[in-house]
């Protein structure tokens, strides 16, 4: 964790503020666009949000929130009850999103999911890569940055509001698509199985921000053998298997305990996992929040 | 372990004679009129304070009563702000697993008063709610209530008729927040004693007892 003091909330849209947040002990750790952090709230919930200031700026993050209506405590805390000038902590950037080299680049918003694009949008253009981007809103008010990236990237930025113009036509962008571009989405559900219908797999990226619903075979007890203390765990149906690590005495960190944060990868050697995160998780790695085992044990690196 | 406590029956000779009763007209005359400052701190809804209030109490008491008037209270808690604001008159509490008793449910099909008494830890005045309640399975409710990827079932909603923070004395008095205090915990046996006192499970063994019961608290959503 790294302490840092809330300098600024300013509202960035309608029902949207930008929180910047200064390392509060120094420079604080460095990241790349598309990385998040987690920010540990006064209420005890934390919280997953996208870096969107600038990588380059040791001294702050910045970090944009939207008040969601169905809001669980997180987005509703920070819009009612935070102050500037208190001392919040945040994790060390983690990068479920990176932006890979190519030559060209298609980039996807919808709404707040605009937050990991901006810094992505800007490295694409340093990099000297073609780069455009398709914002999508309800309504130009809605949209955070919108006026900053026309300002930054002039007609790469493509501005298309729902109110007016309807949903944005991904068949159309999919079918005039580069086939050395990479594709970038970030935005709601609706929107990333859009660009899932539309955009061919090898060249799509999306970020979640909330857990797919997913249909998953009934929990099964399973042993969790910890390679490196030599100690086994067993989970059982009722257990996921980060509380049974934890309650056995492991300290596994975790943040949205949904499988879209990734704080609690851990190293798989051997067995079958059942992966139920919406990260993806690379092989050999496993979230244990959600994620269990289809074999009977598991040997994780522990 | 503790087998019967020798204590226990030294106290009852008092029900031989009841505690004389005394009229409300007496209590007033005792503790005299309250002051018109007092009076008119009960709003009839939510202003800034009282939202921030319960968005940082992870504990409140709510009271119901059944048909007869009898009430019962129960403790209710998550994190701080679990209870949702709806809107200024208008509050959502959620129900997590508990012994499935549903007293409080019971009670609000009979009778929806409620009362509810939400406390912050190291904050010595707490804030007091009163109003009708009943429950709900609104998904928009519930979907605000999700908690570590599961949803409560059902909720309480409650209209408030009354809203006051009621002073601080009896925190004051309690030491409720000095962390001594937390040494009063040492005096009782454990629940694994005390329930097989109470139940009469003489070869029990306590100690399986309080793993079942340390197992259970590990689920809480």
């Amino acid at each position: 964790m790294q302490r840092t003091i809330l300098e600024k909330a300013e509202p960035v849209a309608e029902g949207a503020v930008s929180l910047l947040l200064r390392g509060a002990d120094g420079p604080l750790a460095p990241w790349e666009p598309g990385a998040h952090i987690d920010l540990a709230l006064p209420n005890w919930l934390t919280r997953q949000y996208s870096l969107c200031g600038n990588p380059a700026d040791r001294d702050t993050y910045r970090v944009a929130v939207r008040h969601d209506r169905l809001s669980r405590g997180g987005s509703e805390y920070i819009h009612l009850f935070l102050n500037e000038g208190r001392t919040l902590d945040v994790s060390v950037p983690r990068n479920n999103f990176p932006l890979l080299p190519a030559p060209e680049y298609q980039f996807l918003a919808g709404g707040i999911g605009i937050t990991p694009i901006v810094p992505m949008l800007t490295a694409a253009v340093e990099a000297g890569a073609s780069a455009t981007l398709v914002y999508v809103g309800r309504s130009l008010a809605t949209m955070p940055f919108a006026d900053e990236l026309r300002a930054a990237h002039g007609s790469r930025v493509r501005i298309h509001t729902t109110e007016q113009h309807g949903r944005p036509d991904f068949a159309a962008e999919a079918a005039a698509l580069s086939p050395r571009a990479l594709v970038y989405c970030c935005g709601p559900t609706s929107m990333l199985d859009a660009a899932e219908a539309a955009f061919p797999a090898q060249q799509l990226h999306i970020e979640h921000f909330r857990p797919v619903a997913k249909e998953f075979a009934p929990n099964k007890p399973f042993d969790v053998r910890c390679a490196r203390s030599g100690r086994t765990v067993r989970v059982s149906a009722e257990d996921s298997m980060l509380d049974a690590l934890n309650h056995a005495g492991f300290r596994i960190p975790s943040g949205c305990r949904e499988g879209v944060c990734g704080s609690c990868e851990i190293a798989l050697v051997d067995g079958e996992p059942e992966h139920r995160d919406d990260i993806g998780a690379p092989p050999g790695r496993m979230y244990c929040c959600v994620s269990r085992a289809l074999s009977s044990d598991l040997t994780v690196d522990l | 372990m503790i087998t019967h406590d020798h204590h226990s029956t030294s106290g009852d000779a008092i029900s031989e004679t009841r505690p004389r009763r005394i009229s409300f007209a007496e209590v007033r005359a005792r503790i005299g009129e309250p002051e018109d400052l007092i009076k008119g701190k009960i709003h009839d809804r939510l202003d800034r304070y009282c939202r921030r209030f319960i968005a940082h109490s992870p504990f409140l008491a709510m009271a119901t009563s059944d048909a007869t008037g009898l009430p019962d209270s129960s403790p209710r808690g998550d994190y701080p702000g679990f209870v949702k604001v709806l809107d200024e008159r208008t509050l959502a509490i959620p129900d997590r697993p508990g012994n499935k008793l549903a007293d409080s449910f019971r009670n609000l099909a009979e009778n929806d008063g409620i009362g509810l008494m939400f406390v912050i830890p190291g904050m010595r005045e707490v804030l007091r709610v009163n109003g009708r309640a009943y429950p709900t399975d609104e998904p928009d409710v519930l979907a605000r209530m999700r908690t570590e990827g599961k949803e409560a079932e059902l909720a309480i909603v409650v209209e408030l008729t009354e809203v006051f923070f009621h002073c601080g004395r009896a925190l004051i008095r309690s030491r409720l927040w000095d962390p001594a205090s937390q040494a009063l915990a040492e005096e009782l046996p454990s629940m694994g004693e005390i329930a097989i006192d109470q139940m009469g499970l003489d070869d029990a063994d306590p100690t399986v007892l309080e793993e079942m019961l340390e197992d259970d608290y590990r689920h809480l959503y």
